[in-house]
């Protein structure tokens, strides 16, 4: 519960305080939203699941920005940080979708 | 991840597909289940304040990095908007310096002329009579007389992305050639002097005469003997043109003489390559 009571404060923190992001850091925000989408998801169906675990949800959550950030960033290193993000994308949003739809099953038994 | 596949019996399939296999059938972080499996076998885990502390810590640094990215993202981009004002600002100035110039150009074209007649009257009034001549025939300076003015405007009801019913850069090609062809003795595009150096032709959606973009109605103006010039006007296939443009695309078209016109003078041309025969080669050929 601390960690979504954490997530929650931080929400409304960002909400509040409305950091401004540096601009070398703007080609990762997308990437970074989608990450957290996906840890977001997979937390709620686990929670549904009856096997949310406070620690491996934070560190799901932080691994998936870190690391979506840092493959755009080599991607951008590389010259191919379109395709990269979109590998990125497709393979987390197919997760958001079938997390999604395990939780529509759980929610609507349908 | 692998192991997980062969348990459902998915060890038939290409090993290439096992990653997508493992994605669309068990999306869930693995991590979940190992957590909850360790509980079952080792009871829950004792955490310690300092665990807890650290994990709400980075919990509220996730939430505030995840929120100010979105709200990061939704924003107008600053730097976009910014750099958009800028070239705005750029543009309204630089055609501020530009008409300016223009001015100044044309005040200095009077005192080159006025110069010019004071110097050449008294040594010289033959070539001072063959240089108004020429001047007035490549457009280097303003005329006036009578002549007739056409007026082309799109169809009333003709839309931004309607194209056929507003007046092209052909049509305008057409009235011009026709007037020419009459017997025009000089030729205005909304204001603007057609020389022999003026192409008329469009881009994207804007006619442009001189380089300028026009907008409709256009109003082209040719100075020489009006009736004449309505007669012979009537000849030529731009009045065709004329009454095809009102059936077909209800693009209006006027024929109107006029008393009195005024022809500006054209720009100067800038001459990159070409140059004037030298003066003695000139007499010796003739």
């Amino acid at each position: 519960m601390i960690a979504v009571l954490g997530l929650v404060v931080g929400v409304i923190a960002g909400l509040l305080l409305e950091p401004t992001v540096p601009a070398g850091m703007q080609p990762y925000l997308p990437i970074a939203v989608i990450a957290a989408l996906d840890a977001l998801f997979g937390g709620l169906r686990a929670r549904l699941d009856g096997i949310f675990d406070d620690k491996v949800f934070v560190v799901s959550f932080l691994s998936n920005v870190v690391l979506a950030a840092l493959i755009v960033f080599l991607g951008d290193q590389l010259g191919v940080g379109t395709q990269l993000s979109t590998a990125v994308v497709v393979v987390l949003g197919i997760r958001i979708f079938s997390n999604a739809a395990a939780i529509r099953r759980h929610l609507f038994k349908a | 991840m692998t192991e997980r596949g062969q348990d459902r019996g998915n060890g038939g399939l290409a090993a290439s597909m096992s990653l997508l296999t493992s994605l669309l059938t068990r999306p869930l972080d693995p991590g979940y289940e190992a957590a909850a499996r360790r509980r079952e076998t080792e009871g829950a885990p004792r955490r310690t304040v300092g665990g807890s502390a650290l994990l709400a810590v980075l919990a509220v640094a996730l939430g505030v990095l995840t929120v100010t990215a979105a709200v990061t993202l939704r924003a107008p981009q600053p730097a976009v908007v910014q750099a958009r004002a800028v070239l705005e600002e750029e543009v309204r100035q630089r055609s501020l310096e530009v008409s300016a110039a223009e001015t100044q150009l044309a005040a200095l074209d009077t005192e080159i002329q006025s110069l010019q007649r004071a110097a050449l009257e008294a040594s010289d009034p033959q070539i001072l009579a063959r240089l108004a001549v020429d001047e007035a025939v490549s457009g280097a300076t303003a005329l006036e007389g009578p002549g007739v003015r056409v007026t082309l405007a799109d169809a009333a009801d003709a839309g931004e992305s309607d194209v056929d019913r507003r007046v092209h850069d052909s049509d305008l090609r057409v009235v011009v050639n026709g007037l020419w062809a009459a017997g025009a003795e000089a030729v205005s595009v909304n204001g603007l002097r057609v020389t022999g150096l003026t192409a008329i032709r469009s881009a994207g959606q804007a006619v442009l005469v001189d380089l300028v973009p026009l907008a409709s109605p256009y109003v082209v103006e040719a100075i020489g003997d009006p009736d004449r010039l309505e007669t012979r006007f009537a000849g030529t296939p731009a009045r065709d043109h004329l009454a095809l443009l009102r059936a077909a695309y209800d693009i209006t078209g006027s024929v109107d003489s006029v008393a009195s016109l005024l022809v500006p003078a054209a720009a100067a041309p800038t001459l990159d390559r070409a140059a004037p025969l030298v003066l003695e080669a000139q007499e010796e050929e003739t």
